[in-house]
């Protein structure tokens, strides 16, 4: 039973790169819940595109502040104006926080001025996307006087810190209340000092109505194994390459078939040729949602060997098609499939394992596979559906 | 002959990588060739009479003054050339500004041998047959070996190319192979080692007590194989063994910054930025093992500095590693994508008595000193572009 929307008008501001496109459907399925629980949305991005602005809420978006010189003199010129004029108790507020932590006149300006746009508006929360896009925003919410919400993703909370060291310093001793997908995120965001009452697990969601099997597909005679993923390093696609080699090795009669693309496609189709596997397997590019159902309906095992890895819609997708799922143990995975009972886990970094999982999972009788599969399925439908993630959601911002 | 030799050096930028400058400064020593360079001036070059510059730096009126003195030049002096040459482009449609700027002042010039450093510009450069000029292709690594596996069209144009160049230079009998692939013809290839010049460096005497320092350098490429190297020092690590790895111009990698932290391995493995050549060879020699865990390779320089600076080397069996490197003679090969394989050839390593270690640093330095000095790489080029020029 969802909540009573009408005890609730608050004003959720969500912080996002760019307006979600259409395949990203959580944004898409998340700020449309809110929306259904009687939220006001308010959407802030960096830059909006042709027909972003048709997005169904308030848009938002940055001034262009790294266009050619004239053109980011005269943003800055107009950010300031409003900065002023517009909103000048927020705006002094927010340059006070920035100069309490320790941050230069010039850097706290500069941050007043690129942030003006979050600066505006009169909201309840104020919830970044992504942990990377609260970094030198961390005293907006302050600022504005609403409560603060980050969202880590996984390579936002694992990859980004690596790259941009302290980058979480800042924002790490405010107030603010976080939501991550898996409760392996959730131990390792305490490890940072993060108290567990503000760290709030909600695991992503998928549309069940839409990824439900048939069953009027015919299924290959030979064992068709499948991923879907960006094809990105820590997808961990080259382990299980190198796990479908010895597959090969085995002599078992099966196909395997990535449907994604990314920045790895030279290395991979490397790996594929060097691993004389090219027969064995197949890259389909990037394909529409129904191409993907349809290649899930038709194959039988589905392969995620990640090496870093949040949650990950793909898995559950492929869960709630009726597909025998075998996953790495990168952070969130082993949440989303449970060894033995939904599915099968397998450390990462090892195709050995990994490929002699897949031949156990092969040799598996009928019913045992049935069992799985309809543990799986009942489980996805029960636990990662929409109006699951919505009312969490809804909980996450009045609790 | 009763003229010199005109041979033009092309890798696009003035100056090029280490290894063609050192061509180029080889070639010059003879007093047959008058080496002639063309492309865009990235820094100031310091160099001898016998190497002719006509290139452009990277500024409009550079550029424009360039375009212009040499279609005055040919317009003057050249004209059916010029013409059969625009004909030539604007029926390929690509009759502009850019390409007039890189191929008139060759047109102009008109070696005998234009030398291509770069498979990928061979679809730019083709014409040069059409205009008297030889054409000699250098086939290095990545560009022949590997991005036309995913690659394609790349692959077809090499198809359709590659069989009208007059003749291949390879730094690798391995290179030469795949060359064959997109229709090179093998007679045309000829295999010339690269050449290093000697250097001697003093080996730092302070000994650590039973650490290995391993070592490996280069950009954080995956062709480079690094993530299996980091899977083999988990196995070492897991064994307990006592060792130190590092990497060379390969930190601010995420890819590898993570798997280091995920395997535990932040007390043994670490990485560093890129350093200057003098730096890097010193690290090389302050080490006790070279380690080249690539998935393909021309030929790796770097290992061939590492045999001459008798540091160890344990090479993965790619490319054209095996030419250099023999097993247990002087270095040690394992395959490639096998992180346990070199774990375990490691801690083999490990083992070695000094006797046995000086034997395999010595017969590594022999190897260099025959097969990879300068002077067999400068008389090999020699040698192939003077024969190219009298089978006219």
């Amino acid at each position: 039973m969802m909540p009573n929307s009408k005890t609730t008008s608050q004003t959720i501001g969500i912080v996002l790169s760019t307006v979600p496109r259409y395949s990203e459907t959580f944004f898409r399925n998340k700020i449309k819940g809110l929306q259904e629980n009687g939220f006001d949305v308010v959407l802030f991005v960096d830059y909006v595109e042709e027909g972003d602005l048709d997005f169904p809420c308030t848009v938002i978006a940055s001034a262009n502040y790294n266009s050619s010189r004239l053109k980011s003199l005269s943003n800055i010129t107009k950010a300031l104006f409003k900065s002023i004029f517009s909103h000048p108790k927020t705006s002094i507020r927010f340059l006070r926080l920035e100069r309490k932590d320790g941050l230069s006149l010039k850097n706290s300006l500069r941050n007043t001025i690129v942030n003006e746009f979050l600066l505006r508006k009169k909201i309840d929360w104020l919830h970044f996307g992504f942990g990377m896009l609260s970094s030198n925003r961390e005293n907006i919410a302050q600022a504005i006087a609403a409560q603060m919400a980050v969202s880590f993703r996984g390579f936002d909370l694992y990859l980004s810190p690596l790259k941009h060291k302290g980058c979480y310093q800042r924002l790490f001793l405010k107030e603010v209340k976080y939501h991550v997908l898996s409760h392996e995120m959730k131990t390792d965001l305490k490890a940072q000092g993060i108290q567990s009452e503000n760290i709030i697990v909600i695991p992503p969601a998928i549309n069940v109505d839409f990824f439900q099997s048939d069953g009027n597909v015919k299924k290959e005679a030979s064992i068709q194994l499948v991923t879907v993923a960006r094809l990105h390093w820590k997808k961990g696609l080259e382990y299980t390459l190198e796990a479908i080699r010895l597959l090969k090795d085995s002599n078992i009669d099966f196909h395997y078939t990535i449907i994604g693309e990314g920045s790895e496609y030279e290395r991979l189709q490397f790996a594929t040729h060097q691993l004389n596997v090219q027969d064995h397997v197949t890259f389909t590019g990037k394909l529409p949602q129904t191409e993907v159902k349809k290649y899930l309906e038709s194959s039988h095992i589905y392969l995620q060997y990640s090496i870093q890895e949040g949650f990950c819609n793909s898995v559950l997708e492929a869960q709630a098609m009726g597909l025998l799922c075998i996953v790495s143990n990168a952070e969130g995975l082993s949440e989303n499939v449970l060894d033995q009972k939904t599915g099968w886990v397998v450390p990462k970094r090892q195709p050995e394992l990994l490929a002699q999982k897949v031949q156990e999972v092969i040799r598996l009788n009928p019913q045992e596979k049935r069992a799985i599969k309809e543990v799986a399925i009942k489980r996805v439908r029960e636990e990662f559906n929409l109006e699951q993630q919505n009312e969490a959601f809804f909980k996450f911002y009045n609790r | 002959m009763g003229h010199r030799l005109k041979v033009a050096i092309f890798s696009g930028v003035i100056p090029s990588s280490t290894f063609i400058e050192r061509l180029i400064n080889g070639l010059a020593l003879s007093d047959d060739i008058e080496v002639q360079m063309f492309g865009m001036l990235q820094s100031k070059t310091q160099y001898g009479k016998q190497i002719k510059v006509f290139g452009y730096r990277n500024n409009k009126w550079s550029k424009l003054i360039l375009l212009l003195k040499y279609t005055v030049l040919l317009t003057l002096f050249k004209r059916k050339a010029k013409n059969k040459l625009d004909q030539l482009l604007k029926s390929e449609n690509r009759l502009t500004l850019l390409n007039r700027l890189k191929f008139y002042p060759v047109l102009w010039h008109q070696p005998h041998i234009f030398h291509l450093q770069w498979a990928k510009g061979l679809k730019d450069w083709i014409w040069v047959r059409d205009f008297d000029m030889k054409l000699v292709l250098s086939l290095r690594g990545t560009q022949i070996n590997q991005s036309p596996v995913a690659d394609k069209e790349l692959a077809n144009d090499y198809k359709s190319l590659f069989p009208h160049v007059d003749a291949f230079h390879s730094v690798s009998k391995d290179i030469a192979e795949q060359a064959q692939k997109y229709a090179a013809k093998k007679e045309n290839i000829k295999v010339i080692y690269s050449g290093i010049e000697p250097m001697t460096l003093q080996k730092s005497q302070k000994k650590e007590s039973n650490v290995l320092k391993i070592i490996s350098v280069g950009r954080p490429h995956w062709v480079k194989g690094y993530t299996y190297a980091l899977d083999a020092c988990k196995l070492l690590k897991d064994k307990s063994f006592n060792f130190e790895y590092t990497i060379i111009g390969a930190s601010k990698n995420i890819e590898l910054a993570y798997q280091i932290q995920d395997l535990g391995l932040q007390d043994c493995v670490k990485l560093f930025d890129t350093m200057p050549f003098e730096k890097v060879q010193q690290a090389i020699c302050n080490s006790d093992l070279f380690l080249l865990p690539s998935l393909n390779e021309g030929l790796a320089n770097v290992v061939l500095e590492s045999m001459m600076h008798k540091t160890l080397v344990l090479t993965t069996d790619c490319g054209g590693m095996s030419e250099v490197v023999s097993e247990s003679i002087n270095g040690f090969i394992v395959p490639i994508r096998d992180s346990k394989a070199m774990s375990e050839k490691i801690l083999e390593i490990s083992i070695l008595s000094e006797a046995e270690r000086k034997k395999l640093t010595e017969n590594a330095f022999t190897t260099v000193r025959e097969q990879h000095n300068t002077k067999q790489m400068i008389n090999g080029m020699l040698q192939l572009y003077k024969e190219l020029h009298d089978a006219k």
